[in-house]
């Protein structure tokens, strides 16, 4: 059944009764949120949000899975990853070095958008759920291979409590202590 | 003793009612209107509002600081206003704004008021009252920028509207009690005769100037920021600007104390038991302060339900509902006298 | 009032311009409402009058440009889907349905039921958010700050659904060629039943403060009337023109993904004046919550389909099958870096919150596209400002500028 058109027409002004009616409508509906508000407000940093499993927040790399294909770096669309060159021991020649790739990240350039984590062949990338982390210079977020494979913390997490937001059919969106 | 000799200089009428009243008490209202203001409109509007500066008492101490602020901030004047008029007029607006207070008795005692006689105290204070809006004018002119003249223009449009429904208003508790003496107006209002509660067509059309004159939403015409920056304020910054955003608060507050005397019989119901300074004076002034305070918070919370008015659909409202209120009230309060009810 | 001169002058010295008065024609004056303004966004207004009636409105746009178009032509074929997305953000996903609707068509693929019906699912919820944002700036154009606020705080409750269904709250880069990124959650459905629910309700309210509170009505009602010819012949799109009386939406004449399989209304209205044009995005979300309800009807009765086509899931990996089973994400080919298209040219049109938008994409069958063209709504929606806003007063410029939800960065791309 495809869409339908429906002519409506927009309801004309009244007179002065519907005025005043309309008025005291529009102080009820106010005075009825200031008794009783139902916020949600994070109080951040005292709470934080803990989102779900697969929240596309800040991305982790495990060395071992990695194959060194590049294609985490081919579709990067914000051109964030790049492969660097390391001279490595072999494990299995012990005494022959050999010259592998692995991908770095500039985190002022990704933009979260999962492409890398989705065309992993062998799931070397994933998701941390957050995505509130904290630098203190612009340098350090051209991460290290070394960093890149280590989770980053979140500040909140030391001094706030986590929540999480519900939809609650009554009161909208609210917030409920983990 | 040392107690009485303070209690006596604190309660000597000028100091307390221009000086402590005045301007220490106009701040205190101020600071309290603005936060009622932003606390209210945050809970309708389902969020916070101030709170990290002080979260036990509600973000208070965001509004002290905000005054600090303003306090210390750079005073910025350009190269090309009109620098006498610039800087003086907020300063003369303050000052005119808050005169009317020497003409409105707080107490029925004659030792504790500021001024000898408070015969035609209604006419000498709702004339003093129409001054600051001209400074308005003035100071947007001085700002020789095109968004501060289209401000002052809207504001000088406005007074024409609201000037006479302001006038005739107030002046309606005159007619009720046929004196212009606020004193008597008050004490005909006792215990409980109130003129709003008798004649509440005056008391809307007043409550309605006072919005109009002091640009509380629906009317926040002048400074609207979504077509002049800030209107006749646009070129100010620091302890200037304080006082003009702070100047329509303290014209509110009184407004509110004006109002709060003819309609809402002031210090009624309580009748002073001795003439000791604090039952005869602080108390009865404290009680109108109270009202007063109720009106102008009751005129903030106005800022979470309604949007602007158009220029000149405000001007309309103003001639075609305001102006025939405050005829009725007029007229109704002529038959009060009339019938010997007030 | 000083006039003052401007520039170079014979050896006075540097005087500063004060008030800057050009004589434009008599009794004239012109002021800037320009991109440092609170009620401009990010676009500039230069706007002429005759003592509080304006004359002559131009809009001077552009201050938003980024290249979009150019950017498409050096990147591979999935990397515009993040880009072009963020022409009008906090519309994610109808802005980007269209473009790989053209993709499947130079490729020849179409995407299984499932993945059509996620992507109406997700197109409903931004066109939700969309709107509700509309309606907040408009709030507070108007000055009626309740109404921005709740607004916005509503629209959280659809940018949560959207972040658990895709991860993201509003960058959601949810279509790719052939179907979508991630299957539903199982609690989603019982999740999007709340918001709806709770949305109707919030709409009924919305009305009391807002929609027929006396100040507001007056100042919409009879404002920035645009009669019907006048709209066919300037070529404006979306709720401005199904607020003038012409039946258009591209969901009624040509209708894609799995729009004409589902049961919904397209309000009409015929006063075409700003309260008219606000009342069609009310009623416009009542049926993007009817819709978001039969598509979750839908998506729960059909469980189990893949949400790639089955030719394409049949030849994923073993890893990547596990991953999909267990977390519902599809997994890429490493050929996608850099997949080829073949040569052609394609046409693909949708229907976003403000408007139709139009993507034309040709291919020369190499790994990048050779040229996306793409026009928005709001760019067809810029004249308005030209040809309605003369003849009103200066403060019906922020309630027209709200009433037709002209949003400048997608207007510039």
């Amino acid at each position: 059944m495809p869409a339908r058109v429906a002519l409506k027409s927009v309801r004309r002004r009244g007179g002065l009764f519907e005025g005043i009616a309309s008025n005291i409508q529009a102080l009820a509906v106010a005075v009825k949120y200031f008794v009783d508000p139902q916020r949600a407000t994070l109080l951040y940093p005292r709470e934080y949000i803990e989102h779900r499993p697969g929240y596309r927040g800040f991305i982790v790399f495990i060395k071992e899975k990695c194959i060194s294909c590049a294609a985490c770096a081919r579709i990067c669309p914000s051109a964030a990853m790049k492969m660097v060159r390391v001279t490595e021991p072999d494990p299995k020649h012990p005494d022959r070095p050999r010259q592998k790739q692995y991908p770095v990240i500039n985190y002022q350039r990704c933009i979260f958008c999962g492409y890398c984590v989705d065309i992993c062949p062998t799931e070397a990338l994933y998701h941390v759920p957050f995505q509130d982390v904290v630098y203190e210079s612009l340098a350090d977020m051209f991460l290290t291979l070394e960093a890149f494979q280590v989770e980053p913390k979140r500040p909140a997490v030391a001094e706030g409590s986590p929540v999480v937001y519900e939809v609650d059919e009554e009161r909208g969106l609210v917030k409920r202590r983990r | 003793m040392v107690l009485e000799t303070i209690l006596y200089i604190v309660a000597y009428p000028p100091l307390w009612q221009l000086l402590i009243l005045g301007f220490l008490g106009s701040l205190v209202v101020a600071m309290v209107a603005i936060w009622f203001e932003r606390k209210a409109a945050a809970r309708v509007q389902r969020r916070i509002g101030p709170y990290w500066a002080s979260p036990r008492l509600g973000g208070f101490i965001n509004i002290v600081a905000d005054m600090v602020r303003y306090v210390m901030q750079q005073v910025i004047i350009p190269n090309t206003v009109d620098r006498a008029a610039f800087i003086l007029a907020p300063i003369v607006a303050l000052v005119v704004s808050i005169l009317p207070l020497a003409f409105t008795p707080l107490t029925p005692i004659s030792l504790y008021w500021p001024v000898a006689s408070m015969e035609f105290s209604l006419l000498i204070a709702l004339a003093i009252t129409t001054i600051p809006p001209l400074l308005v004018v003035a100071l947007g002119w001085a700002a020789n920028n095109k968004f501060a003249v289209i401000g002052s223009m809207r504001e000088s449009y406005v007074i024409t509207a609201y000037e006479l429904v302001a006038v005739l208003a107030i002046l309606s508790g005159a007619a009720a009690t046929l004196s212009f003496n606020l004193v008597d107006i008050v004490e005909a209002q006792q215990p409980l005769k109130w003129l709003a509660i008798l004649n509440p067509l005056a008391f809307l059309a007043a409550f309605l100037a006072v919005l109009m004159s002091t640009s509380a939403f629906p009317f926040e015409i002048p400074e609207s920021e979504h077509e002049v920056v800030a209107g006749p304020f646009t070129e100010y910054s620091g302890v200037l600007y304080a006082l003009n955003m702070g100047g329509a608060y303290i014209r509110r507050f009184v407004y509110a104390v004006l109002l709060s005397l003819v309609f809402l019989g002031g210090w009624a119901p309580y009748t002073p038991v001795s003439e000791g300074p604090i039952a005869g004076f602080i108390v009865p002034s404290l009680i109108v302060v109270a009202k007063a305070t109720l009106l102008v918070l009751a005129m903030s919370f106005l800022r979470a339900v309604y949007g602007r008015y158009r220029l000149d659909q405000a001007l309309e409202a103003a001639w075609r509902l305001a102006i025939p209120l405050a005829l009725l009230g007029f007229g109704w309060s002529l038959a009060l006298a009339y019938a010997n009810v007030i | 009032m000083r006039e003052s001169h401007t520039g170079t002058s014979s050896g006075e010295g540097w005087k500063l311009p004060g008030m800057m008065v050009r004589r434009v024609e008599r009794e004239v004056y012109e002021i800037f409402i320009g991109p440092q303004h609170p009620g401009s966004g990010h676009m500039r207004i230069i706007v002429r009058l005759d003592g509080d009636v304006i004359v002559e409105a131009d809009p001077d746009i552009g201050y938003v440009h980024r290249t979009m178009e150019k950017l498409s032509e050096v990147r591979e074929w999935l990397k515009p889907i993040p880009l072009l997305e963020r022409m009008t953000i906090i519309d994610a996903c109808n802005i980007t349905v269209p473009y790989v609707n053209a993709l499947e068509k130079l490729m020849d693929k179409s995407p299984p039921p499932r993945a059509s019906y996620l992507r109406v699912l997700l197109c409903e919820i931004n066109r939700v958010a969309s709107h509700l944002y509309g309606f907040g700036i408009f709030g507070v154009f108007l000055g009626h700050s309740t109404m921005y606020m709740w607004a916005f705080g509503d629209r959280e409750v659809f940018v949560e659904l959207a972040e658990v269904l895709t991860g993201a709250r509003l960058t959601h880069t949810y279509p790719i060629p052939g179907g979508v990124r991630r299957d539903m959650p199982q609690d989603f459905p019982e999740m999007a039943r709340r918001a709806v629910r709770y949305m109707r309700r919030r709409l009924e309210e919305y009305r009391k403060i807002f929609l027929d509170n006396p100040v507001i009505v007056r100042r919409l009602e009879g404002v920035g009337v645009i009669p019907r010819n006048l709209a066919a012949e300037l070529g404006i799109v979306g709720p401005n023109v199904r607020a003038s009386g012409i039946k258009y939406d591209v969901r009624l004449v040509e209708p894609y993904e799995v729009y004409d399989e589902l049961d919904f209304e397209v309000p009409v209205f015929e006063e075409g004046d700003a309260l008219a044009r606000t009342w069609v995005r009310v009623e416009e979300i009542k049926q993007s919550l009817n819709i978001i309800e039969q598509a979750v009807d839908w998506l729960e009765r059909h469980k189990g389909e893949p949400v790639i086509p089955k030719e394409d899931f049949d030849k994923l990996p073993k890893l990547h099958k596990e991953v999909y089973e267990k977390t519902g994400r599809v997994k890429l080919l490493p050929a996608h870096a850099s997949m080829k298209i073949p040569a052609g040219k394609a046409i693909a049109r949708g229907e976003m919150g403000r408007g139709e938008i139009v993507y034309y994409v040709e291919s020369d069958g190499g790994t990048t596209p050779y040229r996306v063209r793409v026009v928005t709504p709001s760019a067809r929606n810029a004249v308005i400002f030209k040809y309605i806003v003369p003849g009103h007063r200066l403060m019906d410029l922020p309630a027209i500028y709200g009433s037709i939800d002209y949003f400048p960065p997608e207007s510039d791309r």
